[in-house]
């Protein structure tokens, strides 16, 4: 978003440019801090309880959660080799990964909505689901706030917003699809595998 | 300057070694003495820190006051770092955090390890808003009093429970003559130990907020000879013998009066004599048969003479907290006659 | 690198056409210096709200069995008290207020990297506010403004609670990054980290707790809230919860928070002291390297709140040698800012009064935090009025002291007029004996087995009490004091020129109040500012604003 109606100098540009980019990194950094607290109070009830799921409580299977995971971590390459065709100034591949990515985000959602709707755990019937539906659920929202960044990003393209040296909404698109991804591994380690 | 701040510093610290901490709060375990120590340790460090910073500040102040007439756009002497100074004042007070430290650590151990084995562990449970002991040899819980053997290590296992788990909260076991505190976590049994070191009767003190309550739950600790702690014992046992839990007490011929006097000692804790709204920890009970707006008990049951007897037998639980049952409040039957006798003269 | 090279540089900041109409210039301002003077009424709204709530505490607490207030009344007081001063109040006041004021012209820039942002953060707090009061109508919090599970639970209000908590967490979790990104990219050329001033260095470390820290509140604020409203077990033991994990995440957050509230503070010593003793800093590496040691450390010694939870001695023990360690880079700048004050001139005005007498409070403060640092010790101490006492000697005696230097120190900035000297003065010595007579009996109280909370007390402390309770009704009082004269300075103040003290950072090398833009040209840096008795060191600023102080 542009806040002067006067031109920018390249110069000044790539200063504003370095302090969004600055800026955004912290605020991935404090948003990975809000995933950790979280983990932490699931790795400490998981500690203190007697044994590990609760009674009565089911894990979740592996095997979708990998076919999901799948997904995400190839809306990740898709998301690189988008910006790649940018940088490249191949506008057309560029579209077509981005809607790969968006396509792929969202199957990523209906996985996730499909392994809750067959869950028999819920949200409040046990400290597993609790830390369960709470984390993935946190990430969901991050994946779909995520799909809406892009889709953004890519109306902005068409707009002209962005050009060959100016484009750091894509940047900063490319920077927290792969922040979502590298939550997911953590999460998946921890409820599916650990 | 340094001199006279210096000899300040001496004197008050001279106080501090020589304050009689145990004329305030005396020392009654085995724990009070190490502790007060640490404490005359740390204020005796922490006075030449206070004398020194506020004395050469203040001095400072005045001596280097602009007086009327200064030229104020005089600067000052442009010396902004000595060395050997900032080293000084680094190091010195981190090795008196060391020491501090390591006499902390010492002293840690004798809290949360049984040295020697201890005589007896003693299972301490809060609840809103009172402390419930259960003693090794005695069938039920003693309410809010405890007592204890002198000269003999206790564990007490501290916890926090109620009749339904939802309603359990935090407390606190505080018994400041014992320097002794920890809190009582449901879900959580925590060990302390001590060894009551003089005879007395203490307090004990919940810390930790718990509900409206909190500020009356304060119990006693009784720390006495083998022989009366024996006696006292002894008598427990005959207490709960006697009120036994065999169906419905019978409460015809209560006495009024006496039921005052057992009102009086064992229930305005909790309640008031007078309307239901005049709540301490529950509701006021001087209408509690005649009250149109409040027919029922916490139970669900009408207030009539049987049922309230009932509550007083079992005790009862509600949002407003846990009134305790009548071996933990040490009634006998006929306490229970008289007790619904006098309510029912009430008319408030 | 040669001045021509800095004036190159420094040539790409321009100047945005100034902001048109009302709306634009006074209420969704992008300008720094109106989104602090946002802050600092809202801040000051609240700070009287919550300091009738502590008088009608005081007064209840007169009498060992008085019946003015119920005790869930009493309860809501004290809670929504302690909630309000530190994340209505304190917090605020420190980064939104003097941050937000002094930050952007120390480095020399125009405002802060992100204006929106500074706007949306600003805006943010009043409905903060206004969630947090709100739960007075349903059931305030009661459990204190730590609202410890299973309690806050049990207990209304607490939904209420998160929900301001989090939104107020938001908006400072933004500022932080907001001026850790300012202070890292936008200082003006020439200034390298060592010729910072030292607010600057404090508005840095206290951005990165602020950012760092509150994401950890919002995720326990979270918990707590689902777990009040949808029964989802966290901390609940009924459910398999656990009551210290909330302790855990709460006090992680918490304890830096308290250095949120100081080091903006310590900032504005450092900057006060040399002015009003025209001297350099005694120990500017000292004191700036010292903060980013307290900011670090203030992240690993979260359990020292937590000694009578139940944690094991191996746990404990970490906690107290890193509660010890905290202790000596603090020191250091006591000791440090002490010695600026030995041959200096000292001109004992107003600011450098609330400075001295936070010197000597926060010494004292921080003396019997080392008491609760030892493990034994606190044991005894844990949950009675000895921490009530010390949490005020630190925050009152500390935050509050340092906020009103801070006020008469940079009102002629923010307002262009200075404040009555004589009023000022009255407002310190009355404050400062007052603060000294409510809090400094709590201690002994505490040791001698007063609690914490608590709505009635054993009768042996009524004599205290109620000597403890005129004080703070005093103290209270004297706050008006304050009130007064900064209404009255609207008309009656001195008019102040750019520099009424005589200080050398760069907020006063423009004019009180400083235009929108802030500085003509952007000033160019060639040593650090606190050496009295050199030129001043800009290449493009006239020395003739190296004035004569007023006072």
């Amino acid at each position: 978003m542009a806040t002067h109606a006067l031109p920018v100098s390249d110069a000044e540009y790539a200063e504003v440019r370095g302090h969004r980019l600055v800026g955004f990194l912290f605020f991935l950094v404090s948003d990975s801090i809000l995933f950790c607290s979280f983990i932490f109070g699931y790795l400490y009830i998981r500690a203190a309880s007697p044994g590990w799921p609760p009674p009565g409580v089911e894990r979740p299977g592996l095997y979708l959660a990998a076919v999901n995971s799948i997904v995400l971590f190839g809306s990740g390459v898709t998301m690189h080799l988008a910006m790649e065709a940018w940088r490249h100034a191949n506008r057309s591949r560029f579209t077509a990964f981005i809607i790969a990515t968006i396509v792929l985000g969202l199957g990523f959602l209906s996985g996730q909505a499909y392994e809750y709707t067959h869950l028999h755990d819920t949200w409040a019937g046990s400290t597993f689901g609790a830390s369960f539906f709470t984390l993935t659920g946190m990430h969901g929202f991050h994946v779909f706030i995520g799909v809406i960044f892009l889709i953004t990003v890519l109306l902005q393209t068409r707009r002209g917003v962005y050009d060959q040296t100016r484009y750091f909404g894509l940047t900063a698109a490319t920077l927290y699809w792969h922040f979502v991804d590298v939550i997911w591994v953590a999460l998946f380690f921890l409820f599916y595998v650990y | 300057m340094t001199f006279i701040l210096t000899v300040i510093s001496g004197l008050l610290m001279w106080g501090v070694v020589v304050f009689p901490i145990d004329d305030y709060l005396p020392r009654a375990s085995s724990a009070a003495t190490d502790i007060d120590f640490i404490f005359r340790f740390m204020a005796f460090f922490g006075v030449p820190i206070l004398v020194y910073v506020n004395g050469f500040l203040l001095y400072f102040a005045w001596r280097y006051h602009t007086r009327k007439g200064d030229d104020l756009m005089a600067v000052g002497s442009d010396i902004h770092d000595q060395p050997a100074l900032e080293a000084a004042w680094t190091i010195i007070p981190s090795i008196l955090m060391l020491i501090l430290g390591v006499i902390s650590y010492l002293v840690m151990p004798k809290y949360y390890l049984a040295s020697a084995a201890s005589v007896a562990t003693i299972e301490a449970v809060g609840h809103t808003f009172y402390y419930e002991f259960r003693y090794p040899g005695l069938k039920h819980p003693v309410e809010n009093e405890m007592h204890l053997p002198i000269g003999k290590q206790v564990t007490i296992d501290l916890t926090s429970s109620e009749d339904d788990i939802r309603n359990a909260v935090i407390h606190s076991f505080w018994a400041p003559e014992f320097r002794v505190k920890q809190d009582m976590i449901p879900g959580m049994i925590v060990p302390i130990h001590f060894t009551p070191t003089r005879i007395g009767t203490y307090r004990i003190i919940c810390t930790e907020f718990c509900g409206l309550g909190h500020s009356e739950m304060v119990g006693k600790v009784v720390v006495e000879s083998q022989a009366d702690f024996d006696a006292w014992f002894k008598s427990q046992q005959q207490l709960q013998a006697s009120a036994g839990m065999q169906g419905p007490i019978p409460i015809a011929n209560g006495d009024a009066a006496a039921g005052g006097r057992v009102f009086a000692t064992k229930c305005t804790g909790c309640h008031a004599v007078g309307p239901f709204s005049e709540r301490k920890v529950g509701p006021g009970l001087g209408n509690l048969f005649h009250d149109p707006d409040h027919p029922d008990l916490v139970t669900g049951k009408p207030a009539d003479p049987d049922d309230v007897a009932d509550v007083i037998e079992h005790g009862a639980s509600g949002d407003l907290g846990t009134m305790p049952n009548m071996q933990v409040n040490q009634l006998t039957d006929k306490d229970v006659a008289n007790l619904v006798a006098y309510l029912e003269s009430l008319h408030k | 690198m040669s001045i021509a090279q800095l004036q190159a540089e420094a040539s790409h900041a321009h100047i945005h056409p100034p902001p048109q109409g009302f709306i634009a210039k006074y209420v969704i301002s992008f300008d720094h210096k109106v989104i602090a003077v946002q802050y600092f009424i809202t801040s000051g709204l609240f700070f009287v709200l919550a300091g009738l709530l502590a008088e009608l505490v005081r007064a209840q607490l007169m009498h060992a069995h008085n019946t003015l207030l119920s005790p869930q009344t009493f309860n809501e007081a004290y809670s929504i008290h302690g909630t309000a001063m530190v994340w209505l109040v304190i917090i605020p006041i420190m980064t939104g207020g003097f941050g937000n004021l002094a930050m952007p012209l120390q480095i020399g820039a125009r405002d802060v990297a992100f204006p929106w942002l500074n706007m949306f953060s600003f805006w943010l707090f009043p409905p903060a506010g206004l969630l947090i009061f709100l739960s007075f109508l349903y059931g305030a919090p009661q459990a204190g403004w730590t609202e410890y599970p299973p309690v806050s639970l049990h207990t209304p209000g607490t939904a209420l609670w998160c929900a301001g908590v989090f939104l107020i967490g938001v908006s400072s979790t933004i500022t932080g990054i907001n001026f850790m990104v300012t202070i890292i990219k936008m200082r003006c050329p020439g200034m390298t980290w060592t010729r910072m001033p030292l607010f600057t260095w404090a508005t840095l470390v206290t951005a990165f707790l602020s950012a760092i820290a509150t994401a950890n509140l919002s995720a326990a604020l979270a918990g707590l809230f689902i777990e009040k409203v949808f029964s989802v077990p966290f901390y609940d033991p009924a459910n398999g919860g656990s009551p210290v994990l909330w302790q855990h995440v709460f006090w992680f957050y918490s304890h830096p928070a308290v250095y949120i509230m100081i080091l903006p503070g310590f900032g504005i010593v450092s900057e006060v002291i040399p002015v009003f003793v025209r001297r350099p800093i005694f120990g500017y590496k000292a004191i700036a390297y010292s903060s980013v040691a307290i900011g670090l450390v203030s992240f690993m010694v979260w359990a020292h709140h937590m000694f009578t939870s139940g944690l094991s001695r191996w746990v404990q023990l970490p906690f107290m040698i890193l509660t010890m360690a905290v202790a000596i880079p603090t020191g250091i700048k006591i000791f440090s800012w002490v010695a600026t004050f030995w041959r200096g001139h000292v001109r004992l005005s107003t600011p450098l009064l609330f400075v001295i007498g936070f010197l000597s409070m926060f010494t004292f403060g921080g003396v019997t935090g080392v008491m609760l640092a030892s493990v034994p010790a606190d044991i005894h101490e844990h949950g009675t009025y000895f921490i009530v006492a010390h949490l005020h000697y630190v925050l009152v005696g500390g935050s509050v002291f340092t906020i009103f230097a801070g006020l008469y120190y940079w009102w002629p900035k923010m307002t262009g007029r200075l404040l009555d000297e004589r009023l000022g003065k009255w407002h310190f010595w009355i404050a400062f004996l007052s603060f000294n007579a409510t809090f400094l009996p709590m201690h002994w109280l505490g040791l001698l087995g007063m609690p914490r909370r608590v709505v009635y007390y054993d009768p042996q402390f009524e004599p205290t009490n109620m000597f403890v309770s005129i004080s703070a009704f005093v103290l209270g009082a004297s706050m008006l004091i304050f009130a007064y004269n900064a209404i009255r300075s609207a008309k009656y103040g001195k008019i102040a020129g750019p520099n009424p003290w005589g200080g050398r950072t760069l907020e006063w090398m423009t004019s009180s109040p400083p235009p929108y833009y802030n500085f003509a040209e952007i000033p160019i840096v060639l040593d650090g500012p606190y050496d009295y008795g050199k030129p001043l060191p800009y290449a493009n600023i006239s020395q003739d604003l190296a004035t004569e102080p007023v006072a």
